[in-house]
């Protein structure tokens, strides 16, 4: 590979003022954050506190960490070391850290916080190191402690504290919460002084605050991620990497369901949807995991075959009826639904829309956990309630270990989506990252006026 | 600076994960000597990755699926490697297929295609092949390799006046570093928590035992640090709040205390001293001993002297972004020159009087460097300018006053790039 040289010379006028930037970071301020999710609680342990920003991230901190290769790093800990047989982990804890409530970092506090969120793990303080014994060998072990509900909490009572660089100063759950820089971090102080969220906020209030200079940062939806650019926006966009799927909550009960499922995989037109409905904020997709964390997962055909969807329902003899549920809070989940009910018409399948009750399949999106693909799909089959994908550490291994959770056609992939944040232009050094968390311990605000 | 031979990274298997160690890329005897004589910023060599490890896997994961006889091949890139490479992999695989008695040929007289797709994810270079020989099964067989964290291409600069010389590259910041001269050459280097010595020998630098800084606070983020050769003893450390001192006595080492010191802004006389906000990045602006009758500045990222034949005048880029000039008596802002934060005095050997350094950033995330001259109070360019792939994290000059130590972050490889920045006399 080639890429173009780190140090370029370049020809130009001698003009004595040159443009701005190349500024270094400034101290102080604080990022006010509108947001549309409405998290209950702010426990790793809670699939719903990761939010909008990586919240989660800013409070409490994992022991490993992965790069923006989804290669593991130090985090609260600072190395590690498997047995042979990768059965058992040791990992050292990074010395001088406290939590916010001024507990010291230690092998117990970390035990105790591990034990919460892997019952199946069983963990041991061992001095300034903390243990992890698997069930089987289990070389994704660093890489699992990098999500984010392995966070490290240390829990008094109803009170729960972490070690990040923001401690929660103010909860108002589903509400409004404020983060206060944390002095004495050990990473080194964040260069805001504090960050003020505001949830509940649908996109069009969102917009509102924004233009209005009420909040610095908004959540833009896929759909919308084209007509924030053309309106000129400061955009950060991630890879297409939150999965929209259909997903049947039950195994295929006769040869017929299973050929009527793999028709309708067949007949949903995911181009259109991503280009139409979607307004290309994602990528049409056959596969569980994005292309750009595997690099294969485009072997995988999305849909948009009508005449093999017609050619295998010519060879079902019972035809099922489902019920397709949605969410029915989200505008384009309903349109994305009416679609998918059109091609499977189409085709000779019959759906049936419902907002309510237990139905035969659902529109869902799942967000990418890791940026480690097999630490991914395991948190994807876990999600989906699929069997846990067995593999080596190859591409090929991977691409058997997805193909096998494809084939219990359980779930039937649609489109990779892009999530994207608008930014007030004072916002500087914000980063999204490929699955679309976001990098805020880094952040600071320009004084200088756009 | 060179790209890494994609066969040197493959994937641990160990188990074990340790911090990195600051991995450096040491110029060639020949590479030193191409900085010295040529104009070229750098001189960067690069050549195409090694692919045969993955040509003959997949070479022998086709063959096995075929077996002996006659296909045809489809290649579609769908990768960052090169068109030059994707048509070496073409013909390397095809040489590879024939050993295994596979035959490449027109579709039409072959007994089927297979569809090789060079693919990518992350972490690896991923090759896809889909061999269609029968109506029903297309099998799909998947080989994989690491991809180097960055690679670089060399590309021919034009002859410039500013002229760099590399002296080091590692994964961990660098926060300055001096070069020491005498036989053999020896350089310091400042890190986050260690100052490493080096000496240069067999045209390589060779790194000694980290002398380690020890601090009970956390240091501030966008951390800065400054080393200054001594004449009593070797060097002292300037990091936020921190002031380490080298010892004298032979093996070298270093005490760190906590301090409040000013650090040097200028190591020639006359002697002017700044404090520094030790859990922030930046002077707080008090000067000792101060600028003439001005004892302080408003609170500034750096700053540059030049020398005037009765006065020094003083350049500082503020907190605020102002540019402003002290010149012992009077203040003067220059609020219609945007430079970046950083700046920094050298003297050409061929100019009287000393240049200004400057960064700025046409697009925000690459820097670029560029020499003024103030021959009354505005700033007039006197270089090209030098464009960095990265944002610039530390300038100084260096101890002999005729260059300056920079440091820029690779936005490719992520890797904090030292640099010695001179200028290259009557070219």
């Amino acid at each position: 590979m080639r890429r173009f040289c780190s140090i370029l010379l370049v020809v130009s006028s001698l003009w004595p003022a040159l443009a701005p930037g190349a500024t270094r970071p400034h101290y102080g301020g604080s990022l006010r954050v509108a947001a549309k999710e409405t998290p209950a609680s702010l426990d790793p342990a809670s699939l719903a506190v990761s939010g909008p920003i990586g919240l989660s991230r800013l409070v409490f901190e994992t022991l490993v960490t992965l790069d923006d290769r989804g290669q593991t790093q130090p985090g609260l800990a600072t190395s590690w070391q498997a047995e042979p047989g990768n059965q058992r982990w040791r990992f050292q804890l990074r010395s001088g850290v406290s939590f916010h409530d001024g507990t010291i970092l230690t092998g117990n506090a970390v035990s105790a916080s591990l034990r919460a969120a892997n019952p199946n793990w069983k963990i041991l303080p061992a001095g300034d190191a903390v243990v992890i014994e698997t069930d089987s060998a289990d070389q994704g072990v660093p890489a699992g402690l990098a999500l984010d509900r392995n966070g490290i909490v240390h829990r008094v009572g109803a009170k729960i504290s972490g070690t990040g660089p923001f401690s929660v100063a103010h909860w108002d759950p589903a509400k409004h919460l404020t983060l206060r820089a944390n002095d004495q971090y050990w990473g080194g102080r964040p260069f805001l002084d504090s960050i003020e969220v505001d949830f509940g906020k649908d996109y069009r209030e969102q917009l509102a605050l924004l233009d209005l200079g009420k909040v610095d940062v908004i959540q833009i939806t896929p759909e919308n991620i084209h007509r924030a650019q053309a309106e000129g926006r400061t955009i950060i966009i991630s890879e297409p990497s939150k999965l929209m799927a259909l997903v049947f909550p039950q195994e295929a009960k006769s040869e017929d369901e299973t050929r009527a499922r793999a028709a309708l995989g067949m007949s949903i037109d995911t181009v259109a949807i991503n280009n139409v409905v979607l307004q290309g904020g994602g990528t049409a997709t056959g596969a569980l995991l994005p292309n750009w964390l595997t690099g294969y997962a485009f072997t995988f055909p999305s849909g948009g075959g009508a005449d093999d969807a017609r050619h295998e329902r010519m060879q079902i003899r019972h035809p099922p009826a489902w019920t397709l549920g949605y969410d029915s809070s989200d505008p384009i989940s309903r349109v994305i639904a009416e679609r998918i009910l059109l091609n499977a018409r189409d085709v000779g399948i019959t759906l049936q829309l419902s907002t309510s009750g237990p139905t035969d399949l659902r529109l869902v999106r799942i967000a990418l956990a890791s940026e480690e693909p097999q630490v991914a799909l395991m948190e994807l089959a876990k999600d989906l309630n699929l069997p846990a994908p067995e593999f080596s550490n190859s591409s090929a291994s991977l691409y058997a270990a997805e193909g096998s959770l494809l084939q219990t056609h359980r779930v039937i992939p649609l489109v990779h989506l892009r999530s994207a944040v608008a930014l007030h232009p004072i916002v500087r050094d914000w980063v999204i990252l490929p699955n679309g968390a976001c990098s805020v311990e880094n952040v600071w605000l320009s004084p200088e006026k756009p | 600076m060179l790209p890494r031979n994609p066969t040197n990274h493959q994937h641990s298997t160990t188990g074990i994960y340790n911090s990195r160690n600051p991995g450096m890329h040491l110029p060639s005897r020949a590479r030193l000597a191409c900085c010295v004589i040529t104009l070229f910023a750098f001189p960067l060599m690069a050549r195409a990755a090694d692919w045969q490890p993955l040509i003959a896997q997949l070479s022998g994961k086709i063959s096995a699926a075929t077996g002996p006889g006659v296909i045809a091949l489809d290649i579609t890139n769908r990768s960052t490697i090169s068109a030059a490479d994707v048509e070496a992999i073409r013909r390397e695989l095809t040489s590879s297929l024939a050993n295994s008695g596979v035959r490449v040929w027109q579709p039409e007289q072959a007994a089927g295609i297979v569809k090789i797709t060079l693919s990518e994810s992350l972490q690896n270079y991923v090759w896809v092949a889909e061999v269609q020989l029968g109506v029903n099964e297309h099998p799909v067989v998947i080989v994989s390799m690491p991809r180097p964290e960055s690679a670089t291409n060399a590309q021919n600069a034009p002859p410039l006046a500013l002229r760099t010389t590399t002296l080091l590259s590692q994964a961990d910041p660098i926060l300055d570093v001096v070069i020491i001269e005498g036989s053999p050459r020896r350089m310091l280097v400042l890190g986050v928590s260690a100052i490493t010595p080096y000496e240069f020998r067999d045209s390589r630098w060779i790194a000694g035992s980290p002398l380690a800084i020890t601090h009970e606070r956390p240091l501030p983020r966008d951390i800065r640090g400054r080393l200054v050769l001594r004449k009593d003893h070797l060097f002292d450390a300037y990091l936020p709040g921190l002031v380490c001192h080298s010892t004298n006595a032979a093996p070298l080492g270093v005490n760190c205390a906590h301090s409040d010191d000013p650090w040097p802004l200028q190591t020639e006389e006359p002697h002017v001293s700044a404090f520094y906000a030790p859990a922030r990045n930046f002077f707080t602006g008090a000067l000792v001993p101060g600028i003439g009758q001005q004892k302080s500045a408003p609170p500034f990222y750096s700053a540059a002297s030049v020398p005037r034949e009765k006065y020094a005048l003083w350049i500082f880029v503020g907190v605020d972004g102002q540019l402003r000039l002290l010149d012992g008596i009077n203040q003067q802002s220059l609020p219609k020159i945007h430079w970046g934060s950083d700046i920094t005095s050298i003297h050409a050997p061929c100019r009287a009087g000393s240049q200004v350094l400057a960064t700025s950033s046409e697009n925000g995330s690459t820097d670029i460097i560029q020499a003024f001259e103030f021959p009354d109070r505005e700033p007039v360019a006197v270089s090209q300018k030098l464009e960095l792939n990265g944002s610039v994290t530390a300038l100084w000059t260096a101890e002999n006053g005729e260059a300056a130590t920079l440091v820029f972050h690779d936005a490719d490889k992520g890797d904090y790039e030292a640099v010695l920045l001179n200028f290259a006399c009557g070219q």
